[in-house]
């Protein structure tokens, strides 16, 4: 695959802006997200300051920036972004079972509410995966959870049949159910991975499960599990007025980016992290 | 110097009773980021004599991938004096693995 100039994850107001932007600009982009852009969005209620656009509800607001999205020819790679990694000229992106190489990248997932599990973050690559489609296959044999946020976790959870002696799922917040036969549904509430070097248990509201490695499989991964080495500050992607992280090429903006949470000043930082990254490719040509 | 293909009989002797340091690529055939890995690992072998580079196959050496706790790939193992003194998880640039063998 071709490497592209500008990759940007996330379909929000930032990574619309950004994607409108780099087109203008004519970067040869690849945007992942969802071509029904962020639900978010869509679930707001009224935004009265976008200039230019008043009174204007969530839904008709997404509609706008699909419209603008079809004008421009934009449209975006429906995969799930589970790592970013820095290799020095380039990045390469993991998004589910295929990987992408861009010369510089725009972080815009939006923010993520909800803490981490206790014991996540430190069992992290010791049974602790986001991604069951990469990691499958080093669970041969061994007993494994997935805590699933949406859809797509499903899938995963059945690929994981394919190689793991048993398969828990643990939903959270699911509306719709459609598991594989060989999936055990477990309705109780995760609250602790626990171990000693590796992960050995997960705790629940209700009962403890000895298992080898957990799959926690949300809409999107925390920025600072995104790209090793990321500089995170409060919950947020640190970040300077042109949008710099502190990773050279790497960029982010909109919510992840800080607050206040605005379409507005999301719109604004994907305008300028764009026109960053098309500095920073003139930088490195 | 040429990437060492590891087996569990060749392991001992190509990484633990070597004086060198030594750089331990765990990958598979099917994995991208090991794909995008592999010529940052080659590169490192040629120009860096002082180095053992090595690598390991996860789906043929379950054992060696089971003993020194592989749950992701690519893991980037650095031994020295037949122990584990640095790992990283996951694709990095030459540079970055440069420096951790440099410092190990």
């Amino acid at each position: 695959m071709e490497r592209a100039d500008i990759a940007i994850i996330g379909t929000g107001p930032a990574g619309v802006s950004a994607a409108i932007t780099a087109k203008v600009r004519n970067k040869k982009t690849i945007l992942f997200g969802s071509n029904n852009l962020s639900e978010k969005v869509s679930k707001a209620q009224e935004i009265l300051n976008y200039p230019g656009l008043p009174s204007l509800s969530g839904t008709d607001f997404s509609m706008k920036l699909k419209g603008h999205m079809d004008d421009m020819g934009i449209s975006a790679i429906e995969k799930k972004v589970s790592a970013v990694y820095p290799m020095g000229d380039y990045f390469g992106i993991q998004a589910s079972d295929e990987m992408y190489e861009a010369k510089s990248v725009i972080i815009a997932t939006g923010v993520i509410h909800g803490k981490p599990f206790s014991g996540e973050k430190e069992f992290l690559g010791k049974g602790v995966s986001y991604c069951a489609t990469c990691d499958a296959a080093l669970y041969k044999g061994k007993i494994t959870a997935v805590i699933g946020y949406n859809e797509e976790a499903q899938q995963e959870a059945k690929f994981l049949t394919e190689f793991a002696k048993k398969v828990y799922y643990f939903p959270i917040g699911n509306k719709k159910l459609e598991l594989d036969e060989n999936i055990e549904l477990i309705t109780e509430f995760p609250k602790a991975i626990s171990g000693n070097d590796k992960v050995e248990c997960l705790i629940t509201d209700k009962n403890k499960y000895e298992i080898d490695g957990v799959f926690i499989l949300r809409d999107a991964v925390a920025p600072d599990q995104l790209v090793s080495g990321l500089d995170i500050a409060d919950n947020h992607v640190e970040v300077n007025l042109m949008m710099e992280t502190n990773i050279r090429g790497l960029f982010a903006c909109g919510d992840i980016a800080g607050k206040p949470y605005q379409y507005v000043k999301a719109a604004g930082q994907g305008n300028v992290a764009a026109l960053s990254a098309v500095s920073y490719l003139n930088e490195i040509k | 110097m040429s990437v060492i293909q590891l087996t569990k009989d060749n392991f001992k002797e190509k990484v633990l009773d070597n004086s060198n340091v030594s750089l331990v690529d765990f990958y598979a055939d099917w994995c991208g980021p090991c794909k995008m890995m592999a010529p940052v690992v080659a590169e490192i072998a040629e120009e860096n004599p002082q180095f053992t580079v090595c690598k390991i196959n996860t789906d043929e050496q379950s054992a060696l991938a089971e003993e020194y706790s592989i749950f992701s790939i690519p893991t980037l193992m650095i031994f020295k004096d037949g122990v584990v003194v640095d790992k990283h998880v996951g694709a990095c640039s030459k540079a970055d693995l440069l420096s951790k063998l440099n410092n190990a």
